[in-house]
């Protein structure tokens, strides 16, 4: 008989025991897995975010903090001259701001929006349209600036393609003196960097530049977007830009990702290390104390195995064949637990404010999971260690001796 | 081995333990020689060093002084796991709390040392098979320990004991769980495996157990005071 088959026994004899081993191991992993999922977790949809917008070089100003920097000057001119790379595939303008958004006759309605004015008609999987038109890449003077606006605002304000949208941009937080400008919807679509609270309109640069009362438009941009070449490292393309204009902050996504997980995202790691270590420690010390307890109750089954000529090594065997039984099988169970208990924590996270909603704190992935069954094989490992040491050191004489006895 | 040469020899053991209170002499320069296929009972009084001794004949405890022979190989000198391999192949025990493993069935229990020794299976079957019907117990091999009465765990035991045929049994107060009459019936098996030439040597409180040794031992305080 196997050290696995006789483990198998050993723990199917023992209903009770292993259930609240298994149980206990399920919820700490699960705990675990739910740990390992949040240290890579926002890292990894934070790159997926940046890289489904389309275009993977982003250009700063700056000036100003690394949250707000200051706008562009001279952006369109700057942008030609990044487009002439060869590197480059093409260049988007970007601005943003706030604005009060209403719809006429629905002012009860009213919604403070994110604007977002943009020189591309679509940008890349920044937005995904779902009804309508894109942004035209022209508009007739006098005709109302065309608008995008998020299928949330569009319920909120029962918009449909064609219908009127008047905005008024807020300026610096203050009531703003500026006109309302009224607005026509084009089209309805999906936002990826929306935040649960918040609803998002895009428009052209010249409806952009009329929001804020200057239709002549000024020539800055809040940010620079640029696709790079087929076969083109953007690490290259932002090398080159960076090279023609070295007074700018030019990040490739990987870069902003790495930024960002040093920085913001740090918080993230450590608190899920701190977390994992102390998971890691329950369930040490659960298997550690349960497979303690067994072998206390066994010590003259172990030592009349041992009189019988069963080594150290068999016994040692059997303990951590059972310890791996108990450990693998609630491992095992704390994925789907771990995986529920992501879902939730997934989508109370995700509700915060200013969090976009297509942003996970959750993503599965393969290295997390031979993570997670590596750690706690481990930890099963090292929690076998004192039940085997106390098993196999065993004087057997004397424990006969005291079995008999007592 | 020479038809001379003794399964196991004691010479001048002593065991002594380390007390708080101060050391114990548990065994006190005992010489001892079990031939094969004899039939030997140690009988005396509680504490008076029986185990003591039996374990020491069995290689589960060393001892304090003296010297131990083990079919003429000097036991001190063999390592731990060549002393478990003595153990496994040329040494049955019984004990008298049984100490079957209660996950596994009559059958499982026997046939785990033969496992352990790496018996191939279809021997192991056979074998297995063989020694629950020596020692009556055909109609129980699908039971567990806990379905099964203290005799019939003794004998389950015994069978387990004898699995990996060893020329040595030892027996250390094999019907001190169990009643009269059953003590009787573990007393005839051990006759049986005796008459069959395998030594025995049995620790007893039963004088009706002992009467049947060829060879009865008395210890008291340590020491071996007759036979």
């Amino acid at each position: 008989m196997s050290a696995w088959s006789l483990a198998w026994r050993t723990v199917a004899h023992n209903p009770a025991r292993a259930c609240l081993a298994i149980g206990g191991v399920a919820v700490i992993g699960a705990l675990l897995f739910n740990m390992l999922l949040l240290s890579q977790g926002l890292l990894l949809s934070f790159r997926d975010l940046l890289d489904t917008a389309g275009y993977d070089v982003r250009v700063l100003a700056n000036e100003g903090s690394p949250i707000h920097r200051a706008p562009l000057p001279g952006a369109p001119s700057l942008a030609d001259e990044i487009a002439r790379l060869p590197q480059v595939r093409r260049v988007a303008l970007i601005r943003s701001d706030t604005a009060l958004a209403t719809a006429p006759g629905r002012e009860a309605n009213a919604a403070s929006v994110t604007l977002i004015g943009s020189s591309e008609h679509e940008i890349g999987g920044a937005w995904e349209l779902v009804k309508g038109s894109p942004l035209p890449s022209s508009s007739a003077p006098g005709e109302p600036a065309p608008l995008v606006v998020s299928t949330k605002l569009a319920q909120l304000q029962q918009l449909q393609p064609g219908s009127l949208l008047r905005l008024r941009v807020a300026l610096g937080g203050a009531a703003s003196v500026l006109p309302s400008l009224d607005c026509r919807v084009v089209g309805i679509g999906n936002f990826t960097f929306e935040a649960a609270d918040d609803y998002t309109v895009a428009t052209t640069m010249a409806g952009f530049a009329a929001a804020h009362g200057t239709p002549e438009g000024k020539d800055e941009a809040d940010l620079i977007m640029v696709a790079s070449a087929p076969e083109v490292r953007p690490e290259v393309v932002a090398k080159a830009i960076a090279a023609l204009r070295p007074d700018l902050r030019v990040y490739s996504n990987a870069q902003v990702v790495e930024q960002f997980n040093s920085r913001a995202f740090s918080y993230f790691r450590q608190i899920s290390v701190v977390l994992s270590t102390i998971t890691l420690a329950f369930a040490f010390l659960l298997v550690a104390t349960l497979l303690t307890m067994s072998v206390n109750q066994r010590l003259g089954e172990v030592a009349a195995l041992r009189a019988l000529g069963f080594p150290r090594r068999r016994i040692a065997a059997n303990l951590l064949c059972e310890s791996a039984l108990l450990v693998g099988v609630g491992g095992l169970a704390a994925l789907p637990l771990g995986g529920i208990l992501a879902v939730i924590l997934d989508r109370i996270l995700r509700a915060m404010p200013g969090v976009p909603e297509r942003l996970h704190f959750f993503v599965f992935e393969m290295n997390t999971l031979l993570l997670h069954v590596a750690l706690l094989a481990a930890t099963g490992f090292l929690a076998s260690l004192y039940p085997i040491w106390l098993a196999a050191r065993l004087p057997i004489a004397a424990t006969l001796r005291r079995e008999i006895v007592s | 081995m020479t038809a001379l040469t003794p399964i196991v020899e004691g010479r001048d053991l002593t065991r002594v333990f380390p007390m708080p209170a101060g050391d114990v002499t548990a065994l006190g320069h005992v010489s001892i020689r079990i031939e094969p296929g004899e039939h030997v009972a140690i009988t005396g009084p509680s504490g008076c060093g029986k185990s003591t001794l039996l374990h020491l004949l069995g290689c589960v405890d060393q001892p304090s002084g003296g010297t131990l022979l083990f079919e003429g190989r000097e036991v001190g000198a063999l390592s731990e796991s060549d002393r478990s391999r003595i153990r496994l192949t040329r040494i049955g025990f019984v004990f008298q709390r049984f100490f079957l493993l209660p996950m596994l069935t009559a059958w499982e229990n026997v046939e785990l040392p033969q496992a352990e020794a790496g018996v191939p299976k279809s021997e192991r079957r056979s074998r297995t098979r063989e020694l629950l019907d020596y020692v009556g117990l055909t109609g129980r091999i699908d039971h567990r320990p806990s379905q099964l009465s203290g005799g019939e765990m003794q004998r389950v035991a015994i069978a387990r004991a004898l699995a990996n045929r060893p020329p040595l049994l030892l027996a250390d107060e094999p019907t001190g769980e169990l009643d009269e009459t059953t003590g009787e019936q573990i007393a005839d098996l051990f006759d049986r495996v005796h008459a069959d030439g395998t030594a025995i040597v049995v620790v007893t409180h039963n004088p009706v157990v002992a009467a049947r040794a060829q060879r009865r031992l008395t210890m008291k305080s340590g020491s071996v005071v007759g036979g």
